[in-house]
């Protein structure tokens, strides 16, 4: 009896985990096929936790929260393409000075606005909102955003695979010029996967700091846009292989929870996800090998 | 090339502290306050000075060591976690060793170097042996790097009497000497940047590493060892990371391994070795540049309430303007130079005696 | 399909391109294209052809002048605007995704969608297929466009063009990656869309070629528009002239129908005194993914004071023998030896001993474009010469790189402001100079040469073929591969044909012949064709 309610706590905490993954590495998914090397996953997504806090706190609304967060994550998308896309500055450049611009971003924002250092929280932030959805112990009464996630998934497999955006957009990753020469801009295939990816990290944001709990903390993002990439690197972009992957993250994360209640140091249980990364790409080196 | 650099890079620092102004200005703090405070607590008075050069000690290292690996086309974004293990290092030997003092500092040192070198040295295993790619690899290592580390200081390592996770101190054995405030460390990171750069500028290792960052095809076309010189510019870049984090713990005040003392350090190195477009003295430079930004922003805070992070929006900002004016100046300046070209021969048609047919015109 | 009887005529006037920073690509060219009827375009390499084509089809913008299609004055900013106007090109290099399948190539950019977005996969399918049948294209739509034959995906192209109904047809340079026969077949169908009333613009430097299949011929030279004529009673030779504007003696070797002035050649050594400066002995490869090894059991012999030359259909094992040559990947089984020393598991930098190598593509592993010439031209050189380092500790000596790169500057003619130019501020001709010079400054007895003249002005490339004869004439031997037949037949002593990573066939460079060699890269028998268009050839696959 106790050991099932364990799992059941465990299963539920991986789902809460694996959302915010998920929900980046989708979006980043489109800019994998459009061969964007997008490694700003972290900082859109740390904007957009802010942002939704900053929406949330100051209209008293989770709508507003969650609509503050997108656009937290698209705004810092723009700024990608109008560097990466339109002033054709490196990707790799560009996107680790946003990432940087997030950190820095943020945290001069939070004391900026809030006067405080580290976290902010307060009664006044509205958190999104549980669907109680009769999907059993382990799926039910989560934040309706992890629904979401879900269907986004689904929709962005089949908007990848057969639509025609999607056919445009991978032949903008494989082959730009020839795109080109189709009478398709390249540029505003890649501009348009940048932005997508911004929107989705945004909503990660927000899940981030909204979802289960109601507070910004300094660099809360804590290296899930990474762990996002990683994803998207070992299923090559597919994004129902992304949802495997992220539901295997949140195991681990989940696990690291668990281990601690069983007397492991927390540090070291924290560690459980990266490592869990490291052992993901390991097998799949193996695997390319064959 | 060399001259166009230096112009584009100017305007882009130019054009960043332009947006910067633009921010506070938005925000409604007193601009010009700030910016005089900015520069008065970073450049002008003997403290300040001594602060920026004793930041710039680690900046200039952590630069270093990116720029290394990206210079050799080895995407090392470890140096947190690098730096994290050189501190750790140097904290250990420090408060386990006893050797006499003029062997103890420089074991320690080395010591530093060499945790930080096996800590990239893993990464480049991992990408050689199983073709792991050392840009997540890296990534990864630091938050194990964070959490061992942090494990460390509020477990095994803690220091019964402080409030919050850290170590012991050091023996004293380990403590570089200070000079008027001025750290030694400032000499350790001096000879150790004179070194990589002549590593980097004169040596063949340097050269082909080099080359491999602009184009590693034809390094291996050219008979560079690629694997081999990959392995080497990953332990240097990693050495050079961890030796910032000795200089951490063996200069400075506290002479101990404290939680969050890797603050952004490596990201700044990152972010240095970008705008300096991987070289030596430019990475020395912008150095400078960043640690003047981060104590000068101490004294705004004090003077105009402005809080000190906004240094990191600056820093960010200026990589940015930096490297897309290098790339886009380029750009327009060769658009502008077709465009009038362009005319030219399209006046020269209009000249007398030319009707538009050329048949046969030999010249 | 199109009522219009033939297809619109296209006239364009003073048309200037100036590429940043200042390289004058058109220089108020003139061209008035007949409606229904087939124009050639010819000029060497960087004659303005392709960048003609490229503004026409809404590639690149001119920055003056005016375009007129069927008598309406048009201005295009892409090339969907071109193709809404009737125009279509074939590129140079095919503009296919090598991942999707035939019909996605061809739809893409034109697909037929419902209303959510989804692509009609059976509706295009049936569309292509129809097309395909109506011209007789033998070409399965589903088939992935990367597993087609050059040839093969050169008729997915011109699916493309006919798919969108396209009237003016622009075929750059469509013969370059084609064997004779090959080109005999795609002039059979383009002779097809012309008699069904569409305008072709075909753009050569190949001379009888032009001559075999134009209504009207332009010639261009350096950015500018030197004739138009009839194609009437016109010999190569006149055509050659204001192509190169000079004398033909050279444009007959770049033919390749005469050989090269017996002067120029010195005699040849008899083969069996000298050693060979390289054997390679049965040689096989597989790659993972693809069927059959793209190696497979080939054997040859370099020696000294020869050109072999290696001719082929691009991806039938040249460019893996190349790889396995220089060490870039290791061959399953067989040996190589260079100088009799046994060199099949050596590193790149001790078979750099034995040999010097020119690539295939100058940006990918010939030089770096952002380093200076001398970092670029040091490279190698920097182990092997004990003059650049000093002597008791792993430093090079910046002075004694300079003049070395100063010497090879002056010694390969070499065009740019000084050592400290970066390479790509370098015309692609000098680039190669520098290269080459590099290269040949190893005194080495073997000379590996991979397209050495790919995409190259004629100077340079006369320039770099006088110092291969050069090489042969020091006593090196040199392995010449080429995609270039007409450069293999002038310059080669033999010649041998690689087909499906094997060794198809050998030639003495006497009796070599456009023909012959173009039946082996098919892999062909010695058939009796001997004419240029003999009847029924396919492309093989």
């Amino acid at each position: 009896m106790a050991a099932t309610d364990l799992a059941i706590e465990l299963l539920r905490a991986s789902v809460l985990a694996a959302t915010p993954v998920l929900l980046a590495a989708v979006g980043g998914a489109y800019t994998y096929f459009a061969n964007v090397f997008n490694i700003a996953m972290e900082g859109m997504m740390l904007i957009g936790a802010f942002t939704a806090v900053v929406g949330s706190y100051f209209a008293r609304s989770w709508a507003v929260g969650l609509a503050a967060g997108v656009a937290g994550g698209l705004v810092a998308a723009a700024l990608f393409v109008l560097f990466a896309v339109a002033l054709r500055t490196d990707e790799f450049v560009t996107g680790t000075a946003i990432n940087m611009l997030a950190l820095g971003g943020t945290t001069y924002a939070l004391r900026q606005m809030f006067g405080v250092r580290g976290a902010f929280m307060s009664s006044q932030i509205r958190a999104l909102p549980r669907w109680d959805l009769p999907f059993g112990p382990v799926l039910g009464g989560h934040p309706f955003l992890v629904y979401m996630a879900l269907v986004l998934t689904l929709l962005a497999e089949w908007h990848i695979r057969r639509t025609r955006f999607g056919m445009r957009l991978r032949a903008a990753g494989e082959d730009p010029k020839t795109l080109d020469a189709a009478g398709v801009s390249s540029s505003a295939m890649k501009a348009w996967s940048i932005m997508i990816s911004g929107a989705l990290c945004g909503l990660a944001g927000a899940y981030l700091s909204l979802g289960y709990v109601r507070l910004f903390s300094e660099n809360m993002s804590n290296g899930r846009g990474w762990i996002s990439l990683a994803a998207i690197i070992l299923t090559r972009g597919r994004p129902l292989g992304i949802l495997v992957m992220s539901l295997a993250f949140g195991l681990f994360d989940g696990m690291g929870m668990s281990l601690q209640g069983a007397g492991i140091p927390a540090q070291l249980t924290q560690m459980l996800p990266y490592v869990a990364t490291l052992a993901a790409l390991r097998i799949y080196s193996l695997r390319q090998k064959l | 090339m060399r001259k166009q650099h230096a112009v584009s890079a100017a305007a882009g620092v130019a054009v960043s502290l332009l947006a910067g102004l633009a921010i506070l200005a938005i925000q409604g703090y007193p601009v010009w306050q700030s910016y005089a405070a900015l520069f008065s607590y970073s450049l002008f008075s003997q403290f300040a000075l001594v602060s920026t050069l004793n930041k710039a000690s680690t900046l200039v290292l952590t630069g270093a060591s990116a720029a290394v690996g990206f210079g050799s086309n080895c995407v090392n974004l470890g140096q947190p976690g690098q730096f994290l293990l050189g501190a750790m290092a140097a904290t250990a030997l420090g408060i386990f060793l006893d050797l006499p003092s003029w062997a103890m500092l420089p074991t320690v040192i080395v010591a530093a170097a060499v945790a930080g070198a096996v800590w990239s040295g893993l990464a480049a295993f991992m990408r050689l042996r199983w073709k792991m790619n050392e840009f997540i690899t890296t990534l990864m290592l630091n938050f194990v790097a964070d959490g061992v580390t942090l494990w460390l200081i509020s477990g095994p390592m803690l220091d019964r009497k402080a409030y919050s996770p850290m170590t012991a101190m050091t023996n004293p054995g380990a403590w570089l000497g200070m000079w008027n405030g001025l750290s030694g460390a400032v000499a350790v990171a001096a000879a150790a940047l004179a070194a990589v750069w002549v590593i980097w500028n004169r040596s063949k290792f340097g050269y082909e590493c080099r080359v491999m960052g602009h184009n590693p095809g034809f390094a291996a076309a050219g008979g560079c060892g690629v694997a081999r010189n990959f392995t080497w510019a990953m332990l240097l870049s990693g050495a050079i990371a961890g030796l910032a984090g000795g200089l951490m713990v063996t200069g400075g005040m506290q002479h101990r391994f404290v939680k969050g003392i890797g603050a952004n350090y490596a990201w700044d190195g990152v972010m240095i070795a970008i705008v300096a477009g991987n070289s030596m003295s430019g990475t020395a430079l912008y150095a400078l540049f960043f640690a003047a930004l981060q104590t000068g922003a101490m004294g705004m805070e004090l003077e105009t309430a402005v809080p000190s992070e906004f240094a990191l929006v600056l820093q960010a900002i200026v990589v940015l303007f930096v490297v897309a004016s290098r790339e886009s100046t380029r750009l327009i300046l060769a658009g502008l130079a077709a465009k009038l070209k362009a005319r030219r021969a399209a006046r020269m048609l209009e000249a007398p005696g030319e009707g538009g047919g050329r048949h046969g015109s030999g010249d | 399909m199109s009522t219009k009887i033939s297809g619109p005529g296209v006239r364009m006037s003073s048309v200037v391109k100036v590429y940043p920073p200042d390289v004058l690509a058109l220089d108020n060219v003139d061209i008035c294209i007949s409606p229904g009827s087939i124009h050639s375009i010819i000029g060497e390499n960087g004659a303005g052809k392709s960048t003609l084509m490229k503004v026409l089809y809404g590639i690149t913008q001119a920055n003056a002048g005016h375009i007129e299609v069927g008598g309406k004055p048009v201005r295009f900013a892409s090339p969907r605007q071109a193709v809404r106007a009737g125009i279509g090109m074939v590129h140079q290099e095919l503009m296919l995704i090598p991942s999707y399948t035939v019909w996605e190539n061809v739809v893409l950019g034109a697909e037929p969608v419902t209303y959510l977005g989804r692509v009609k996969g059976e509706a295009a399918l049936a569309r292509v297929g129809e097309i395909i049948e109506r011209w007789g294209l033998k070409l399965d739509c589903s088939a992935i466009v990367g597993d087609l034959s050059i040839s093969a995906q050169q008729k997915v192209e011109i699916l493309k063009l006919l798919y969108r109904d396209v009237q003016v047809l622009i075929m750059d340079e469509p013969t370059a990656v084609l064997t004779p026969q090959e080109t005999a077949e795609l002039f059979v169908r383009l002779r097809a869309l012309n008699s069904d009333g569409r305008t072709i613009i075909f753009i050569s430097h190949r001379l009888s070629e032009v001559l075999d299949i134009s209504d009207e011929i332009t010639v261009m030279r350096r950015g500018r528009r030197v004739m138009t004529t009839p194609n009437r009673g016109l010999s190569r030779a006149d055509l050659a002239r204001a192509m190169v504007g000079r004398d033909v003696v050279f444009s007959a070797v770049r033919e390749g129908d005469a050989a090269l002035d017996s002067s120029q050649r010195p005699p040849q050594p008899s083969p069996p005194t000298v050693p060979p400066c390289l054997e390679v002995r049965g040689l096989s490869m597989t790659v993972r993914g693809r069927g059959r090894p793209v190696l497979d059991d080939v054997s040859l012999e370099v020696r000294g004071g020869e050109i072999v030359g290696i001719a082929g259909v691009e991806g039938n094992g040249q460019f893996e023998l190349v790889q396995a040559i220089t060490g870039a990947v290791k061959p399953d089984s067989g040996s190589i030896l260079m100088s009799g020393q046994d060199v099949t598991g050596a590193s790149v930098m001790s078979r750099r001993r034995l040999m010097c190598s020119v690539p295939q593509d100058r940006k990918l592993a010939g030089g770096a474009g952002a380093m200076s010439l001398v970092d670029n031209s040091i490279m190698t050189h920097h182990r092997l010469r004990p003059s650049l380092s000093s002597k008791l500790t792993p430093l090079l000596l910046p002075r004694a790189c300079r003049d070395f790169c100063a010497r090879l500057i002056a010694e390969y003619s070499v065009v740019a402001s000084g050592p400290d130019a970066a390479l790509s501020q370098l015309s692609g001709g000098n680039q190669q100079k520098v290269i080459v010079g590099r290269e040949f400054s190893h005194d080495v007895d073997l000379v590996l040469l991979d397209n050495p003249t790919r995409g190259l002005d004629v100077g340079s490339s006369e320039f770099i073929h006088a110092q291969i004869l050069k090489k042969r004439s020091e006593g090196k031997g040199c392995l010449l591969v080429s995609a270039d037949l007409d450069e293999l037949l002038s310059l080669c002593d033999r010649i041998i044909v690689m087909y499906e990573g094997r060794v198809a066939a050998e030639f003495a460079g006497s009796e070599a012949d456009r023909d012959s060699v173009g039946r082996a890269m098919l892999g062909l028998g010695p058939g009796p064709g001997r004419g240029p268009e003999s009847e029924g050839v396919t492309s093989g696959r």
